[in-house]
């Protein structure tokens, strides 16, 4: 029964993309998903735990996932890895100092066999912030360019300024229709 | 016998794979190159809309497999400030793809500098290149007997080096296969120099 709902739903509409959104802690996730979802900067405060919303882009839903990226919660993110569309991985562009811990965490999430033929979105978030790092920076200081068998792509976004989550999603809904 | 067989078993199920890299300044439509390879590489592969292909930062990938070999294509950002990154990929590539936007008449001596500057590295000794001259499709386009003569001026660069001009249009699909035959033939040629990764299959 559920399956036969479940064919009459992908009849109309496809099923739900889902994606996670992982990245240190501090690094804007909650920020972007509520300016995702409601379109405006909401207080927040550190995700214990996770928020996962529905994300509506033009006649796409996405289901994200917005993990808590705390170093004593980030062992629990694998716990969320199976059926990922695609990893919007978030990084605080103005944070230099943490930035080859945020590598750590991308690449040993990259080698993961569950996430292998996800889509990754690095999102260089911050970048309103004075010293934030350019793309070219955050390429090497992530080292994405070890990353050879996927399709990834950078955008430079601020989430307090709702600048650059556009064509991020844009990007996002134009991959995955592809591939369904 | 059992390593006969053993052997035989992998002699039979290895696969070759070769990787090559597009590169070219932004809006040269290398992204489109690369959607247009995949359709006619694969039957049933479902193109982008060209119109919805936004400036890459960061890397696209394909994968296309074709009489017993695979064929990794990397596709980079093609904006001044990414072309730092392109020489990350030299050292793993077994082949370079260089695209030229023919119509932008403005713009083809930076295209050349692009160039210049990408075969001096020394990582790409040796490395077949094939120089696409696209968007033949637009009238008024640079036809290859305009943009070779250009790109000949580096045939100190280039050397001994397999290297081919051709015309295509990656917006209707015309010379893809031709380039891609072409480059097929180097990478197997040249793959005693620079030998494929071979993987199981």
């Amino acid at each position: 029964m559920g399956g036969l709902f479940s064919y009459l739903k992908s009849l109309i509409g496809g099923r739900e993309m889902r994606i996670l959104m992982l990245g240190l802690d501090n690094a804007g996730k909650t920020t972007i998903l509520y300016r995702l979802q409601v379109g405006e900067v909401v207080t927040t405060i550190p995700t214990i735990g996770f928020n996962v919303e529905q994300v509506t882009y033009k006649n796409l839903t996405f289901q994200v996932w917005d993990l808590g990226g705390q170093t004593s919660i980030r062992p629990y993110w694998r716990c969320y890895y199976a059926n990922t569309d695609a990893i919007i991985y978030v990084v605080d562009s103005a944070d230099r100092d943490r930035l080859p811990t945020s590598k750590q965490e991308l690449v040993s999430m990259l080698n993961e066999d569950e996430l292998k033929n996800s889509i990754l979105v690095v999102l260089a978030n911050k970048q309103d912030m004075e010293g934030a790092l350019t793309v070219t920076e955050i390429h090497q200081a992530l080292g994405l360019d070890q990353i050879k068998n996927r399709t990834f792509q950078i955008f430079k976004t601020s989430a307090l300024k709702g600048e650059g989550l556009e064509p991020a999603m844009q990007f996002l809904s134009d991959a995955l229709t592809k591939r369904k | 016998m059992y390593t006969l067989f053993s052997g035989l078993y992998r002699y039979l199920t290895q696969n070759e794979e070769y990787c090559v890299v597009i590169l070219g300044l932004d809006d040269a439509g290398k992204t489109t190159y690369l959607e247009a390879v995949k359709a006619a590489m694969s039957k049933d592969y479902k193109r982008m809309d060209p119109s919805r292909i936004t400036p890459t930062v960061g890397l696209n990938t394909g994968q296309v497999e074709t009489t017993g070999i695979a064929i990794q294509f990397w596709d980079l950002g093609g904006q001044a400030e990414l072309q730092t990154l392109w020489d990350k990929y030299y050292s793993e590539c077994h082949g370079v793809i260089y695209v030229i936007d023919s119509h932008d008449r403005d713009r083809i001596e930076e295209s050349k500098e692009a160039f210049d500057k990408m075969i001096r590295n020394e990582l790409l000794q040796g490395v077949p290149l094939l120089v696409l001259a696209n968007k033949q499709d637009l009238p008024d386009c640079m036809g290859v007997r305009e943009v070779k003569p250009i790109f000949n001026q580096s045939a100190h660069l280039i050397g001994p080096r397999d290297c081919m001009v051709m015309p295509v249009s990656a917006l209707t699909g015309e010379g893809i296969v031709e380039g891609l035959n072409w480059m097929i033939d180097c990478l197997k040629r040249n793959s005693e120099v620079r030998p494929p990764n071979v993987g199981d299959r």
